[in-house]
């Protein structure tokens, strides 16, 4: 059985993967040389058990929206049997039990995340990046900050790998564009130096009031169409030509981290330092915000596939969210089922 | 079905915070103070953006707006972008060129500052962190930025934006170039029936207005009350002033009573009472010019003027909104007396005086008032439950005969008794400057009476480690941010 669903998984990121192939000669973004002699370029994933191996899109391709094909997983499988093909271990981690999957905010986390309609679609994704770096900086602190004897919650020994799970780790690239394995903490180093700088970047990341613009409004007659041809989100509001796909990779780092901070430290130390709940709002917030900016491709959510299901299953996700359309209804429900909540 | 094989991991049988280290219980305070931060700020500015786009929506659709309505759809989204974008910039001290120190308290120092990115003029308020912290200021810091990021009123001065750095706390206030009430009153001494209606209206319809946000503002004195450019009162500072829902905190208070009395160049007033309750008379002009002399260093002062201060502030018997009355009253008094009614040369004797006012409070004999003024000012300095406003808020007040034909709701559109005289947009001839320390900088900590500490601010001995200032554990949320249409 799990065979089967790895295959339809496998066609699934078959779709995004030729967006991905079409730009593997690309170069990856310039990024600062660091101290380590690493070039930060934080764009490669290592699939270790998985033949598949995905680079990331520089360019903000159509993501993938096929119902059709999700229908199909969800038409002839039980959630017990998309669970399993999830292959994840067992006994289920504490955070894909539904007791321990709740909030510190109550109501529709879209409306958080929802871009005014005035307001131009590039000045709405800095915006978000900004936010949600700084949400997820208070919990990298915690498992990176080092006490007086020089020890982390998060060091060489609890984490060698950049991992989420047993099936997945990630890379990052050297300065000969290699991926290379790093341990955790050293991995979460670069990428908060290579993130900050992004976001510090007043080229990227424009705080001068006087260029903004704002998103026109189709329905009032005189507004100038948008000139056809070399167009790119956030153009009109003074942003690069590699704005979205900067920002892109900005949130697949923070999805990577979120899902080393869930599958390595979410009992250690997260639970045990009353923080599961805030953990579990700001990714919930980070993952509606990231879907519907079309920010992260569902391929990508994969480690965190099983609470993603979960949290669309018991109402946390609004059904009319990318989230939603992205989550597996019937492994929701099981999981449920299974924490003795449905 | 094996339901054995979807188990899930145990949860440890309990939290063990104290497992980690002290940076991980540190950092543990941080996240959990931020998240719950960033989801309260969230949700408000979420709704405030919807209403604001509901509202362009509507305005939109009003058939008189016609050929304006791009420019209207225009503006609209470039004022949410500026606010983003001013959300993401980073607040700190060197964004502003100081220009005059304009204001100061203990905690406190103002200054004219001029913003680089818009070259415009505004007042940036400076807290020192080390003395919030050794003195345990921290909810009245809180309760200033509440009270001002809180409000939208005309009658209380605008609040654009709270920050921080290792040392301090700022707030960048609307810069009200007209000085405050305490220093007209040290110009004219005193005001005449009809002025000081004038004033005596505009501060109910201030007060009246943080009453109505929940706030009781506890300070009401007259440096607190500013002026603005066309002479109009703005209510400020309201570090004092408190939400209603919370504790009543008199400890602050109770505090200061217990200390021993000041050492007093004038030992035989120390005890004796009976001395100071004549000293005030016509007979003793000279004491009320030394008084007058004082005023303003008083304000400068760890605990500034007790003068206007109700009594049950100080007793610890429970307060509400109408201990701001008293301190109204206390101010219309002296508008037309001259002195605030239980003037001394010392603070220890004025909380006295307030203690036991049935016997202190008393009218000059060769000072004459209205019958309806000297009405109203005792139905203000009086017991809180007999006290005019207790049960009919400001409307009571405003009903008095004192203020028979006055259009309270007009006010701010009648022409002010004294409009400031202003050169340019940093004038500063409203403001005492010349008795304020000028540096370049903020001066570090607070200051003594005299006044003489006005070097560069240096490092602080705040220890924190590298992290950003608004991260710092005791401040956190401070940070404040307002959508202003026309602020850049
Ligand atoms: N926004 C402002 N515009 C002009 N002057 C101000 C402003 N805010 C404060 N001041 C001046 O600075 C003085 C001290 O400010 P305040 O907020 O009352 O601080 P403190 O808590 O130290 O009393 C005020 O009495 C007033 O003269
Ligand atoms: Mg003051
Ligand atoms: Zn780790």
């Amino acid at each position: 059985m799990s065979n089967l669903f790895s295959g339809i998984n496998a066609r699934l990121r078959g779709a995004t993967a030729k967006h991905a192939d079409k730009d593997k000669d690309s170069k990856p973004p310039a990024s600062p040389t660091t101290k380590d002699g690493f070039l930060a370029s934080p764009i490669s994933v290592k699939k270790s058990k998985s033949s598949s191996n995905l680079v990331v899109s520089t360019k903000l391709p159509p993501l993938p929206t096929s119902p059709s094909l999700s229908q199909t997983i969800s038409l002839s499988a039980t959630g017990e049997e998309i669970l399993a093909s999830y292959r994840l271990p067992k006994p289920y981690p504490l955070w894909l039990n539904a007791n321990y999957a709740k909030h510190i905010v109550k109501g529709n986390f879209m409306t958080l995340s929802a871009r005014p309609k005035v307001v131009e679609q590039g000045e709405w994704i800095a915006h978000q990046v900004v936010e949600h770096w700084r949400n997820l900086w208070n919990f990298i602190q915690v498992v990176y900050a080092k006490e007086q004897d020089g020890k982390s919650i998060c060091n060489i020994n609890t984490c060698p790998k950049m991992s989420a799970g047993p099936n997945h780790s990630y890379t990052w690239l050297n300065s000969r564009y290699e991926p290379i394995e790093l341990p955790a903490h050293e991995y979460m180093q670069l990428m908060q130096r290579w993130i900050s700088g992004k976001i510090d970047d007043q080229k990227l990341f424009p705080t001068d009031p006087q260029t903004v613009s704002y998103a026109p409004n189709p329905s009032i007659a005189n507004t100038t169409l948008l000139t056809g041809g070399d167009e790119w989100i956030g153009k009109r509001s003074g942003f690069p030509k590699d704005f979205a796909s900067i920002c892109q990779t900005i949130f697949l780092q923070m999805f990577r981290v979120y899902a080393h901070l869930y599958w390595a430290h979410f009992v250690d130390p997260f639970y045990h330092l009353n923080l599961e709940k805030q953990l579990n709002s700001c990714f919930c917030h980070f993952i509606l915000t990231a879907t519907t900016l079309d920010m992260l491709k569902p391929s990508a959510l994969e480690p965190m596939q099983p609470l993603i299901d979960l949290w669309a299953a018991n109402g946390t996700f609004p059904p009319d969210s990318k989230a939603y359309e992205y989550a597996n209804l019937k492994a929701g429900n099981r999981l449920l089922q299974l924490a003795g909540l449905a | 079905m094996i339901m054995d094989n979807f188990e899930f991991a145990p949860a440890p049988p309990q939290r063990c915070p104290e497992a980690y280290g002290p940076r991980a219980n540190n950092n543990q305070k941080r996240c959990f103070q931020l998240a719950q931060a960033f989801f309260k700020d969230g949700v408000r500015r979420a709704r405030e953006r919807n209403e604001r786009q509901l509202d362009l929506e509507r305005r939109l659709e009003d058939p008189a707006v016609g050929p304006r309505r791009e420019q209207l759809w225009k503006l609209g989204g470039m004022s949410e972008a500026k606010y983003l974008r001013f959300l993401r910039t980073k607040e700190e001290l060197s964004n502003y060129i100081p220009i005059k120190t304009i204001g100061k308290g203990y905690f406190g120092e103002v200054k004219l500052v001029r913003k680089k990115q818009d070259g415009k003029v505004y007042a940036l308020k400076r807290l020192a962190k080390t003395e919030m912290v050794s003195h345990e200021q921290l909810p009245r810091v809180r309760a200033e930025r509440d009270a001002l990021a809180e409000s939208d009123s005309e009658w209380v001065v605008k609040l654009y934006t709270t920050f921080q750095d290792s040392t301090s706390l700022y707030l960048l206030m609307e810069y009200l170039p007209g000085g405050d009430l305490m220093a007209l009153l040290i110009k004219y001494q005193i005001f005449s029936e009809d002025i000081t209606r004038f004033y005596a209206a505009e501060m109910i319809m201030a007060i009246e207005a943080i009453h109505n946000l929940g706030f009781i503002h506890r300070d009401i004195k007259p440096d607190n009350i500013l002026i603005d450019r066309e002479g109009h009162v703005k209510l400020a500072d309201f570090g004092l002033s408190k939400g209603f829902s919370k504790s009543h905190d008199h400890s602050y208070y109770r505090e200061l009573l217990q200390k021993p009395a000041p050492p007093n160049n004038k030992p035989a007033n120390r005890n004796s009472v009976n001395l100071d309750e004549i000293a005030l008379t016509v007979s003793n002009r000279a004491q009320i010019n030394e008084w007058r002399r004082s005023r303003r260093l008083m304000a400068y002062s760890a605990v500034g003027t007790p003068d206007y201060i109700a009594p049950e502030l100080f007793t610890g018997q429970g307060y509400s909104f109408e201990i701001d009355w008293w301190s109204l009253g206390a101010i219309i008094y002296e508008c037309l007396v001259g002195w605030p009614p239980f003037a001394s040369d010392n603070s220890y004797d004025t909380y006295r005086k307030i203690v036991n006012w049935r016997q202190t409070f008393f009218f000059p004999d060769d000072v004459y008032l209205h019958p309806n003024a000297a009405h109203l000012i005792r139905s203000l300095i009086c017991d809180a439950s007999s006290r005019l406003g207790s049960r009919g808020g400001a409307a009571e007040i405003k009903a008095h005969p004192f203020f028979a034909g006055v259009d309270f709701n007009s006010l701010r559109r009648i022409e002010a008794p004294f409009r400031p005289h202003l050169e340019s947009d940093e004038d500063t001839s409203c403001f005492p400057v010349d008795e304020l320390p000028q540096g370049e900088g903020f001066s570090n900590g607070p200051t003594n009476t005299n006044g003489t500490n006005g070097h560069q601010a240096t490092a602080s001995n705040f220890q924190e480690e590298e992290v950003t200032p608004e991260m710092c554990l005791p401040f956190i949320g401070y940070t404040f941010k307002r959508f202003e249409k026309t602020f850049m």
